[in-house]
């Protein structure tokens, strides 16, 4: 399995990570090498499973739509970095 | 058996049950203001040496049970659990108790309120002593993955005590608390508990609920019992199991209501199948005979024992490890610095907010998840990755239900290596991934499975059996643990 350094840096933007040249670097090698050992799958027979076929009856489940208390607001905003009033603050996304 | 464990630190402190407990404090034998303190004391005077606990809620915990000595006072009939003190895995809500996930991201993070498991507990009249350590977001088999502190093996404090819930069997294998909870998405209890030469079950998944579990493979994740003894195991699941409306995934159907009273039932004719899938080249040498020893016995208690083979057991690794790490990449997209969580000082724009606060906030193994998650669910690559992984799924749950079928319980060791040392396996992250190799198939399956002690090595290390059930198959799991534990009679 041939990975380039280009793919990890693609894969790290999709993820939103950033990394320094030194860990591109690493993250290929291991990547190559766990990639390769995934490769694996590819030796089993799986042409006739199908993933999406439920013969066992299971269904969607519900649950009633009831209005129920969240919590204090304090309590649930005590983890916010940074409010306004009852808003949580967020950097400027609009020139 | 001989050996046994001289390295335990506190062994001369004494262990005490869950039942002991229960019985005890619910009948004035002891308060349970006493068991506290007693075992606050002794985790204060430990865990320096261990490092299971990321925190300790001493004043909370004080108070609870304070609680309820008044309750027993005024007459009011006592929960299930009075008095016991239990530890919580760290990825576990506890409403105003920090809850990290060993993770610089979650580093000041505390719930708003209590997961399922949680109210559970209290309500029984558990008393919650503190927060274990664990591998950043249960990513890991060893414990070293936590961005606070190395948790070390009790049974010997050069190894690690497995991963990911090695806090919470560490915390019971010393003796610092008699139960906590875990979790497990591809054996992060059975395999630190075989580590750690104690007991740790992952029920059938649906089996307890799941909410305010902080998510990892939430298709695989499930919360279960860490413990000293069979008994106790049956008494905690007994109290944490039960439908939630809360979890779309809680299991609908009927709950057997007392796993306890099962035990000590004969298992004479009891049909157990070992899998030959888990008698591989990378299969220790000790575990294996001592694995061997276990089915001599269990053939001598009456059960009838044959060797099977599951095809595609033997081949999971790659498919838990494309789901695991898939679900992880979507589950962990929720940390972007905005909400909760960590927040980098400076940022330029909302983009740059994002990408800071998770390089910064995440740690070198979760975040190669995320990226090989990532990587498997982008266009291109899906159907080669994620949708094959997800028919060996399909195909490996058929095969499973076939053998079950014609067995009551499937048969293995826990875990193909003994403790390794800490440090041993950090470089080499695949390495790390083959530790998972005999577990990971009963969370794709969705299985119930424990790990159970059968014996100790030449150098006075656990080794753990695993007992693998069909879907609420824990009673029959629990009842042939139950009578393995009372057969070895194992010093640990």
């Amino acid at each position: 399995m041939k990975i380039s350094k280009d793919d990890v840096v693609y894969i790290a933007k999709l993820a939103k990570l950033r990394f320094s040249d030194e860990e591109i670097e690493k993250l290929t090698g291991e990547f190559e090498s766990i990639l390769g050992y995934f490769q694996s799958i590819d030796r089993m027979d799986l042409e006739t499973v199908d993933p999406d076929e439920f013969a066992d009856g299971r269904e969607t489940v519900f649950r009633t739509d009831e209005n129920v208390f969240g919590g204090d607001r304090e309590k649930l905003f005590r983890n916010a970095a940074s409010m306004r009033g009852t808003f949580i603050q967020v950097p400027r996304i609009l020139e | 058996m001989s050996g046994g464990f001289t390295r335990i630190p506190g062994k001369d402190c004494g262990f005490m049950s869950v039942c002991e407990i229960s019985a005890g404090v619910a009948g004035g034998k002891y308060s349970a203001s006493e068991i506290t303190e007693m075992y606050i004391e002794k985790i204060k005077s430990m865990d320096d040496g261990i490092g299971a606990f990321l925190t300790v809620c001493e004043e909370s915990a004080v108070a609870q049970a304070k609680a309820l000595d008044e309750k027993i006072r005024s007459g009011k009939k006592p929960g299930r659990l009075a008095g016991v003190p239990v530890a919580v895995k760290d990825n576990i809500c506890t409403d105003g108790i920090r809850t990290t996930c060993a993770s610089r991201m979650l580093e000041n993070f505390i719930p708003p309120y209590n997961a399922t498991v949680v109210e559970k507990l209290l309500s029984e009249d558990a008393v919650i002593v503190g927060k274990t350590n664990m591998d950043e977001f249960a990513m890991g088999s060893s414990t070293e993955n936590s961005a606070f502190r190395i948790t070390k093996n009790p049974r010997d404090t050069t190894r690690v005590p497995g991963g990911s819930s090695g806090g919470s069997a560490a915390a019971v294998a010393a003796g610092m608390v008699p139960a906590a909870l875990g979790s497990d998405t591809g054996g992060s209890i059975r395999q630190p508990a075989a580590f750690c030469g104690i007991v740790g079950l992952k029920p059938t998944y649906g089996l307890v609920s799941r909410y305010g579990l902080i998510a990892f493979g939430s298709s695989l994740d499930q919360i279960g019992p860490m413990t000293k003894t069979v008994e106790d195991c049956a008494r905690m699941l007994e109290a944490i199991q039960g439908r939630d409306d809360r979890d779309s995934t809680s299991y609908m159907g009927e709950y057997q209501q007392d796993y306890a009273g099962r035990l000590g039932r004969d298992i004479r004719g009891m049909r157990i199948a070992v899998l030959k899938e888990f008698f591989t080249d990378g299969l220790d040498s000790e575990i294996a005979s001592s694995v061997n020893e276990s089915v001599r016995r269990l053939e001598g208690l009456g059960a009838a024992v044959d060797e099977i083979s599951i095809p595609a057991a033997g081949d999971g690794l790659a498919a838990y490890y494309i789901i695991s790490s898939a679900e992880a990449s979507s589950n962990l997209a929720r940390y972007d610095g905005i909400r909760y969580g960590y927040r980098p000082k400076e940022f330029a724009d909302v983009d740059e907010l994002m990408e800071k606060s998770r390089s910064e906030g995440f740690g070198a193994e979760v975040k190669r998840r995320i990226m090989l998650g990532t990587y498997a669910l982008s266009s291109g690559y899906y159907d080669a990755y994620y949708k094959r992984a997800q028919k060996y799924r399909k195909l490996l749950r058929s095969q499973m239900a076939g053998v079950f079928e014609k067995y009551d319980l499937i048969l293995g060791p826990a875990s193909p290596v003994l403790p390794f040392k800490i440090g041993e396996r950090m470089g080499d992250p695949l390495q790390m991934y083959l530790a998972d190799v005999y577990t990971i198939i009963v969370n794709l399956a969705g299985l119930p499975a424990i790990s159970v002690p059968c014996g100790i090595s030449r150098d006075g290390l656990p080794i753990g059996l695993q007992l693998i059930g069909p879907h609420f198959g824990e009673a029959v799991i629990l009842q042939a643990a139950y009578a393995l534990e009372q057969e070895l009679k194992l010093e640990l």
